[in-house]
């Protein structure tokens, strides 16, 4: 017999209720194992208080208010159980009143032919191009209206920004050159003064033209190239 | 007499110094032009696609295509003799003079260089001439930034690129399906020469002068604007692009 066998029949062997081959098998047991003996000598004290005291003294006094306060313990540590969700009514979210429904569809109509208008415009123009830097002839309506309001730049407000943008490019450009010019020899200066010359005619041309017509797109798309060319001729010598 | 014989033989002894003085003087300056004038020479073993990339101070470079699978490099250098120092960088001929004579003055450099005329070509220069023919790849751009001339001949590249200030600009060449080409000057004649059954989208814009000639190319689909300072247009079925743009020159259109 081992120890779980024997607790298992140590209830009724203490009643007595077991037959002789298995009260003699736990009586074997508890007389070499140790653990199962105190068990059973525990056991038997219990019972012996319970036989021999009367139950006034085992029952402590109060004891409906012993109870109630282990009823309360008990109720305070449960969990307070799941919030039942309410059941939402079917079919609220179509339950909109007509101005709420025409609202939205006409917020749907908006945003879908803004997305397509933006949509085919990207399609069909050079991806590089900023709708800024465009020619006001190319300019939608819309960016038009932007423009006037002082939302977007317009296409001279553009030009102007990076015509300022580019001056300072030149500046640091040009402090370069002069501090290098110096070691050129006379043929290498010559040349980048009588290119020079050309760049900047060039420049006074184009100016001269948007001053008197702010809206010539080509002339602000060639004053633009031009100053671009001067910034390049302007890198590649100050480095020489 | 023996000063009348010294008197005698004067005239013989200084008609010989003078032929002396005259052969060292020869001499001398035969020996400076040896030292003023350098002269370059290198070869390469080169597979077809490989890419020249040149970029020199002043000088004249020529780039010719022949049928070699080798590069050859000459060039003739002027005092004081830059230093060349040409790079193999996995197929890529690198030969920069602007970095290898960082802050020292050079002489003017005249390259000419042999390339298998499959070979993509790259070339730049401060000052001078550039001259490409015989060149059959993906890319040839020539830029020149001062003044110099660019002629392209015999190109079927389906890049191109020309660009100086002051010079001409001549392309002679086949426009290639789906290709890109760019000719820019500030003031010049740019002359593009191709034949009159090529395909292409053009704007051409000439500012200054307006005088932007179209020839045996010049159809209905041509859009004149801004008071005829630039025309775009279209030649056949126009798959490949094509700006030239001449600030203060002219744009001519030459059918092969």
């Amino acid at each position: 017999m081992n120890c779980e066998e024997c607790k298992y029949l140590l209830g009724a062997f203490m009643d007595s209720e077991l037959g002789e081959v298995q009260a003699a098998g736990v009586r074997v047991h508890l007389a070499f194992c140790l653990a199962c003996a105190h068990v059973c000598e525990d056991l038997t004290s219990i019972l012996d208080v319970c036989r021999s005291g009367s139950p006034a003294e085992i029952v402590p006094p109060n004891s409906q208010a012993l109870w109630c306060r282990i009823n309360n313990i008990i109720e305070s540590e449960a969990k307070p159980p799941a919030p039942v969700p309410a059941e939402e009514p079917r079919g609220r979210f179509w339950r909109m009143s007509f101005l709420q429904f025409a609202a939205a569809v006409l917020v749907i109509a908006v945003i879908s032919s803004v997305v397509t208008v933006f949509a085919v415009r990207k399609y069909t123009q050079p991806p590089a191009d900023d709708f800024t830097a465009r020619s006001a002839a190319n300019q939608t309506t819309f960016e038009k209206l932007l423009g006037r309001v002082g939302l977007i730049e317009t296409p001279a407000q553009a030009r102007l920004r990076q015509a300022k943008e580019r001056e300072a490019t030149i500046e640091y450009w040009n402090a370069r050159v002069q501090a290098r010019r110096i070691q050129w020899n006379r043929t290498t200066r010559e040349a980048f003064d009588r290119n020079l010359r050309v760049i900047e005619e060039s420049v006074n041309d184009y100016t001269a033209i948007l001053q008197k017509d702010p809206e010539d797109d080509l002339s602000g798309e060639m004053l633009d190239s031009v100053l671009n060319d001067k910034v390049n001729l302007l890198r590649d010598f100050a480095d020489l | 007499m023996i000063f009348r014989s010294k008197n005698r033989f004067c005239p013989p002894s200084a008609a010989k110094t003078t032929i002396l003085l005259c052969v060292v003087f020869f001499f001398a300056l035969f020996a400076g032009d040896v030292a003023a004038q350098r002269r370059f020479s290198k070869n390469y073993p080169a597979g077809q696609n490989v890419r020249l990339q040149l970029i020199n101070h002043t000088g004249t470079v020529t780039v010719i295509g022949w049928n070699r699978a080798e590069i050859n490099i000459t060039a003739d250098l002027e005092a004081p003799a830059a230093l060349i120092v040409p790079q193999n960088l996995s197929g890529t001929i690198v030969i920069n003079l602007l970095r290898d004579n960082q802050g020292k003055e050079v002489g003017s450099v005249n390259f000419t260089i042999r390339v298998p005329y499959t070979s993509m070509v790259d070339i730049e220069t401060r000052i001078g001439n550039l001259s490409v023919s015989n060149i059959r790849s993906g890319l040839v751009r020539a830029r020149i930034s001062t003044e110099g001339d660019i002629t392209l001949t015999n190109i079927e590249a389906s890049a191109v690129s020309a660009e100086n200030t002051i010079g001409d600009i001549l392309f002679d060449g086949v426009i290639q399906d789906g290709g890109s080409y760019r000719f820019s000057s500030m003031s010049g004649n740019i002359n593009i020469r191709i034949p009159f059954n090529s395909s292409f989208r053009v704007v051409a814009t000439a500012p200054s002068t307006r005088n932007i000639s179209f020839g045996s190319c010049a159809n209905q689909n041509m859009n004149y604007l801004g008071d005829g300072r630039r025309i775009v247009g279209k030649c056949g079925e126009g798959s490949a692009t094509m700006s030239a743009t001449n600030q203060r020159g002219t744009i001519k259109f030459i059918s092969r």
